[in-house]
């Protein structure tokens, strides 16, 4: 059957095609013996044989920092005004199936009633290029949390690895479709042999219908276990920055007593300053309930209130931990 | 675009020094228009900036039955809060809301209201006593019970004397045991023991309390005891927040996210959630 193909020129070619027009294309990329997720420039700077990116692409989303508006103090009046959001165009290319599930819990949050276009914007401009799994390691687990190697939950575009170094390619979405045509000298059609997909027999899996169980009985909130399981967590916060669907931030003002900016910053559940209250109360005062309350969000909170995945089996957290807090441990621990 | 975390411009029109670190801002938007239409409801919340230092989360201190202004009153305690004391009367600083849900006043008509308030836990009750009382005819007995630590802590003085001196108004005041002075005729202990002295009657009364975390819990249990059912009983949860608007994740109470799902909630909703508190 003839199918699209993507060759090794063509994604040479599809990458100048795309940023000839202003855009710029994300891929996985080698920074110091690291893969991360990174504007390229060349098919040549495109890491193959990886299991995936340390950084999820949700930085080109939801970037780590970001100007929301700007003031300046003069003598006798006060100018503030909101600043647009650079949004070019942008394709992510080699995003595993994993982490593109992530999409649609940011989506559901960020237009929760109120719509942050800061987000959105971006989003409409994003087209997200999924490629099949053909390696996995020790800390994936999406099979857990209903994914796998070939899913294509998120993905506008969902491509296989062929035996030849190109890839087979699926448009899934309008959005998928409009890109592979607007960029179709890239594409061409043939047969080709795929790679053979990591099995999803090697991946870890948990009871996840049980662990939601669990965690719908609130009586498990006061149980010692949690103490217990997340002790040697030093709250560094690594695991909520690499995760693809983490997205809690702060506001902050920087400059000078005249003028300066309003900023966007990624935040992190884990810091006791979170949600420290001013006359010194903190409602999540130990590490073990901010880790609970990570692990809440991901297991309950999200599935139930966004009905989104708030877990998506990446492993990111379990590769990054300094102290090996396997969040698959834990699930193991409240799916008995 | 429509940007949700740009604040309105506001002049502070008045401050008064309620305590010692703690002083209310009388605020006024410099658009003409918004000044006109700007409404809220009693019980919602708003972020106030002082530019260069960021923005801090209080309740609206005044009554929407007031027009033309808001009022805010904080502790200075941080970052943004010290910036904010050093303001003065004509300094603009950033508004942005109102947010969240409100006390269901209207609701209330023919009812007995009882009022208990700690420390800086009085702006959000004072949101609504203003409200009911400038429409004391569709309210029975009103009670109030308002505790701090010291004479000196105790805000809104003035009116508390007005509330005093009223007729249609039962003024119980109270500070903390070793916070009273020599002239001190108000009563000396805590706000939830003192409460249950003046035992109002929880027969079709509606109660609202806010101060610290601790005060709130033990005023809950007060009230039980009193007969008072758990959806007559209202508070208003004063987590951090940052956004405002359900986005930067820090104000939930388990799976309930206060700057949209409240403050303002029942005792009755209270016990339902995970403790987080």
């Amino acid at each position: 059957m003839a199918e699209k193909i993507l060759s090794k020129d063509g994604l040479t070619g599809l990458i100048a095609s795309v940023t000839e027009n202003g855009g710029r294309f994300i891929a996985p990329t080698i920074v110091a013996r690291q893969i991360v997720f990174k504007k390229v420039a060349a098919a040549s700077d495109i890491a193959g044989d990886y299991v995936l990116a340390r950084n999820s692409f949700k930085e080109f989303l939801f970037p780590q920092t970001e100007v929301i508006a700007e003031f300046k103090l003069g003598k006798d009046k006060v100018e503030m005004s909101g600043v647009e959001p650079r949004t070019p165009y942008t394709v992510v290319f080699g995003a595993r199936p994993c982490e593109a599930a992530s999409l649609a819990g940011l989506r559901a949050l960020f237009t929760w009633d109120f719509v942050d276009e800061f987000f959105t914007k971006r989003d409409e401009k994003t087209v997200v290029i999924t490629v099949g799994c053909t390696r996995g390691d020790d800390s994936c687990f999406c099979t857990t949390v209903n994914l796998s190697p070939e899913a294509t939950e998120g993905a506008d575009v969902y491509m296989r690895e062929t035996e030849d170094g190109g890839y087979s390619v699926s448009p899934l979405t309008d959005k998928g479709r409009k890109f592979v045509e607007a960029h179709e000298l890239a594409f061409s059609s043939g047969a080709a042999k795929l790679k053979p997909l990591f099995s999803p027999e090697k991946i870890k899996e948990v009871d996840l219908k049980r662990i939601s169980e669990r965690l719908k009985d609130k009586s498990h909130y006061d149980d010692p276990v949690w103490a217990k399981l997340a002790r040697k967590c030093i709250g560094c916060g690594a695991c909520t920055f690499t995760c693809p669907t983490c997205r809690c931030f702060d506001i902050t003002d920087e400059g000078t007593a005249f003028e300066g900016e309003r900023r966007k910053n990624w935040d992190a559940c884990q810091y006791d300053s979170f949600t420290l209250h001013a006359s010194g109360h903190n409602p999540r005062e130990h590490q073990y309930q901010r880790w609970r309350n990570r692990f809440m969000c991901k297991f309950n909170f999200y599935p139930e209130k966004f009905s989104s995945k708030g877990c998506v089996g990446c492993g990111r957290c379990i590769r990054v931990c300094p102290v090996r807090l396997d969040i698959t441990d834990v699930m193991e621990e409240f799916s008995k | 675009m429509n940007n949700i975390y740009l604040p309105h411009l506001v002049t502070i029109d008045e401050i008064i020094e309620e305590a010692p670190d703690v002083r209310s801002f009388k605020l006024v938007f410099q658009d003409p228009a918004l000044r006109e239409s700007f409404e809220f409801k009693t019980g919602q919340f708003a972020l106030y900036s002082a530019f260069g230092l960021g923005e801090s989360t209080f309740c609206i201190a005044s009554s929407p039955t007031r027009k033309g202004y808001v009022e805010c009153t904080f502790r200075r305690s941080g970052r943004v809060t010290g910036g904010l004391a050093q303001l003065s009367v004509g300094d603009t600083m950033g508004f942005r809301g109102p947010y969240g849900n409100y006390f269901p006043v209207d609701e209330w008509k023919g009812k007995n209201l009882v009022f208990i308030a700690g420390g800086i836990g009085l702006p959000p009750v004072r949101s609504v006593i203003w409200n009911v009382l400038d429409r004391r005819e569709d309210f029975g007995n009103i009670t109030i019970v308002y505790g701090a630590k010291t004479v000196a802590d105790l805000v809104y003085k003035e009116e508390l004397k007005g509330w005093d001196e009223r007729g249609d108004v039962t003024l119980v005041q109270t500070v903390d045991p070793g916070g009273q002075t020599p002239d001190w005729k108000g009563k000396v202990g805590f706000v939830p023991t003192v409460l249950e002295e003046a035992a109002p009657a929880a027969e079709n009364t509606v109660a609202v309390t806010c101060g610290p975390p601790i005060m709130i819990k033990f005023v809950l249990s007060t009230l039980g005891k009193l007969g008072f059912a758990d959806q007559s009983v209202f508070t208003t949860l004063e987590n951090k927040m940052k956004c405002g608007v359900g986005k930067c994740g820090r104000c939930n109470v388990g799976d309930v996210y206060v700057c949209k799902e409240g403050p303002v909630y029942t005792a009755a909703e209270i016990k339902r959630m995970y403790n987080d508190f």
